[in-house]
């Protein structure tokens, strides 16, 4: 209740006096104890200036992770962030658990936060949709399921909330990404992962969304780099999982495809193979795209990059990281013409994870640069790079 | 006079009230003193016979499957706890990302994968007192903390570029500058320039520092730690009997000597 509001019932109740005296003093009473009761101070973040991102690289960008942000400085700081390094574009997180918590009702306000930080720093945003509400999928006792259990009677639902996004932003998103990583059964609600159960999500998820807003650009697959093969509990290998998915119908309900694609320990332009992990990966989608006709379709690499922890067996040094990850940007822009976007995973997260998953991002949780991210502006913003910033080995005298 | 013995008769019953309140009360006491010490119970504690860890495997030298087996200090740790407790022991490798869902939905017992504790967690999960500190030391032949502003030549520090061990001394710098910082491309490199002299001290996490000197035997610099990284076994919250077994097998491993031997063989 507005300050306004609680004068407006104080003057009332003076107002009434010896007719009324009984409900006057109550509603006295009850103002006094509304205006004694502490309210939040709004911490609305003043939008600013209209801003325009400098870069020299309109590939390059960054995934967020706002929506776990509590405070609203810190989302808008984080965007400057991906605005000063030279970012066009950002990927981030929507989920529908958040915005729509009840059947049919809406809350966008965390939503609309961002998004209307993200346009104010002039920044393109690719929203990614998921997370199922707990009205959405079965919860017994007897049969709990995680926040990505998505049952197939919830398809249309799913479908509805993606309609009612790309309405509600319509001007201000470029594309939405449905579903993330559907080819892990972590990410499928520990199930065994069903590429035919997907196509039939983004066949509902697709009609609904271009009825409500048919400029808006659907996205598929964001399918995990992974090697399992068929019945692995664990998932299947994305080569697999994409072939399947144009088996089943899928060219016709999506208008690009995301792409996962990381470099673990090999440099960006290895050689790609069906039984290696490594960023070059990626061509091979682009092959199967291309043998079923989707060769015109743009991809858009939702989440790339290499890890520096010093102990997890899929990380390289601090050095190569950030050299690798610039070659990756200059080898795209010389050679994947189909590229729409590189999105570096990820800028920051709202707090650490302590283990590996933290030396991935470009910004540590409190907002310090870290070496990486200033290379990587240097190549986005067209800036001279400075020197290698390390010694030689050091040698006994 | 049958004023007076009503009284007394008063007064005497309301001590005997007393006294049984106090028995009863003491009574209590005792039960739930006697509870709080008694042992925890083994079988009710691993109800299914078997403690089943939770472990990710792509962390070496704690855990890495080697494509036959799962092998590291984590892995030998878990075993030795298993054998205190007499209970057969069962690994399952899960990555990161799901390690803790599979704590919380009871796919494993407990979580033994270089896990550093988190305080955000704690509304879920339980920690055991830490088996190792990962923090990062400074190490050098010289006592780096006398080298202030007022001397003449400046500390000269080492680091890997871009590390943990940058990121804590270019704080440092804006604090104090009192620094050289010498960067270098690998941490073995910066303890490489202390212990050539051309550093007066690196700065890199413990168990690189423990690598380092398993194959530099003739080097036994002085080092400290600077900041504070403590590995310990997650546990679900409301596992509390299992957690005091656990806790107190790996008091057990401490006193016994054990825990060092085991570090010792990998790190």
């Amino acid at each position: 209740m507005s300050r306004v509001k609680h004068r407006r019932a104080w003057s009332l109740a003076l107002a009434l006096q010896s007719k009324r005296r009984a409900l006057a003093r109550l509603l006295l009473f009850g103002s006094l104890l509304a205006l004694a009761v502490p309210r939040p101070v709004s911490d609305r973040v003043p939008l600013g200036e209209q801003q325009i991102v400098e870069t020299a690289n309109r590939q390059v960008c960054v995934h967020t992770l706002l929506e776990n942000e509590v405070q609203e400085a810190k989302i808008k700081r984080s965007l400057v962030l991906a605005r000063e390094l030279g970012a066009a574009t950002i990927v981030q997180f929507f989920p529908w658990a958040y915005y729509e918590p009840q059947r049919g009702r809406f809350s966008w306000d965390g939503a609309d936060r961002i998004i209307s930080h993200a346009n104010r720093q002039g920044l393109r945003v690719i929203a990614r949709l998921g997370l199922v509400p707990e009205w959405a999928r079965p919860n017994g006792a007897d049969k709990p399921t995680t926040l990505n259990y998505l049952p197939a009677e919830s398809f249309d639902d799913f479908a509805r909330y993606a309609a009612a996004f790309a309405r509600r932003y319509a001007e201000s998103v470029a594309a939405v990404i449905i579903w993330n990583e559907p080819n892990l059964s972590f990410e499928w609600g520990y199930r065994l992962v069903d590429p035919g159960a997907y196509v039939r999500l983004l066949r509902a998820a697709y009609g609904q969304i271009k009825a409500a807003n048919s400029n808006m650009l659907v996205l598929a697959g964001a399918l995990a780099p992974t090697l399992e093969g068929a019945g692995s509990a664990a998932g299947l290998n994305e080569l697999d999982y994409l072939t399947a998915m144009y088996q089943d119908g899928a060219r016709e309900i999506f208008d690009a495809l995301a792409i996962h694609t990381y470099g673990f320990r090999d440099a960006p332009a290895a050689e790609p193979a069906p039984q290696r992990l490594n960023f070059r990966r990626a061509e091979l989608l682009r092959d199967i795209m291309v043998a079923h006709g989707d060769a015109d379709k743009r991809v858009f690499v939702t989440e790339s990059g290499w890890n520096d922890h010093p102990r997890w067996s899929g990380a390289v040094r601090p050095s190569r990281r950030t050299a690798y990850t610039i070659q990756a940007f200059e080898f795209v822009a010389a050679n994947w013409t189909w590229l729409e976007n590189l999105c570096v995973w990820a800028l920051r997260f709202p707090a650490d994870l302590l283990s590996h998953p933290d030396n991935f991002t470009l910004v540590s949780a409190d907002f310090k640069r870290k070496p990486i991210y200033y290379a990587l502006q240097d190549y986005a913003r067209g800036w001279e790079r400075s020197e290698t910033p390390w010694l030689p080995p050091p040698v006994a005298g | 006079m049958a004023a007076a013995a009503r009284r007394r008769l008063k007064l005497a019953s309301a001590a005997r009230s007393a006294i049984l309140a106090f028995a009863i009360a003491g009574a209590l006491a005792i039960v739930v003193l006697s509870r709080r010490s008694a042992p925890p119970d083994v079988k009710s504690a691993f109800p299914a016979g078997e403690i089943v860890i939770g472990v990710d495997a792509s962390f070496p030298p704690f855990a890495l499957d080697n494509g036959e087996r799962i092998e590291g200090l984590d892995i030998d740790l878990a075993s030795a706890l298993a054998r205190e407790l007499e209970l057969p022991i069962r690994f399952e490798n899960i990555g990161f990302y799901a390690l803790h869902d599979a704590l919380i939905s009871g796919r494993v017992d407990m979580l033994v994968s270089a896990l550093r504790v988190d305080p955000a967690r704690m509304d879920d999960l339980r920690y055991t007192q830490s088996y190792f500190d990962n923090g990062l030391v400074v190490v050098g032949t010289r006592d780096t903390a006398q080298a202030d502003a007022e001397a003449p030549a400046k500390a000269r520090i080492a680091f890997e570029y871009a590390s943990s061990a940058d990121a804590e001394i270019r704080a440092w710098e804006v604090d104090g500058q009192w620094i050289t910082m010498l960067p270098y491309e690998l941490p073995e490199f910066a303890l490489d320039a202390a212990r050539l002299g051309l550093a007066d001290g690196a700065v890199v996490d413990a168990t690189t520092l423990r690598l380092y000197l398993r194959a530099r035997s003739e080097w036994t610099p002085r080092y400290e730690y600077i900041t504070h990284e403590p590995y310990a076994i997650a546990l679900r919250i409301d596992r509390a009997e299992a957690w005091r077994l656990v806790d107190g097998a790996l008091d057990a491993l401490k006193e016994s000597g054990e825990l060092v031997t085991i570090i010792d063989s990998w790190l």
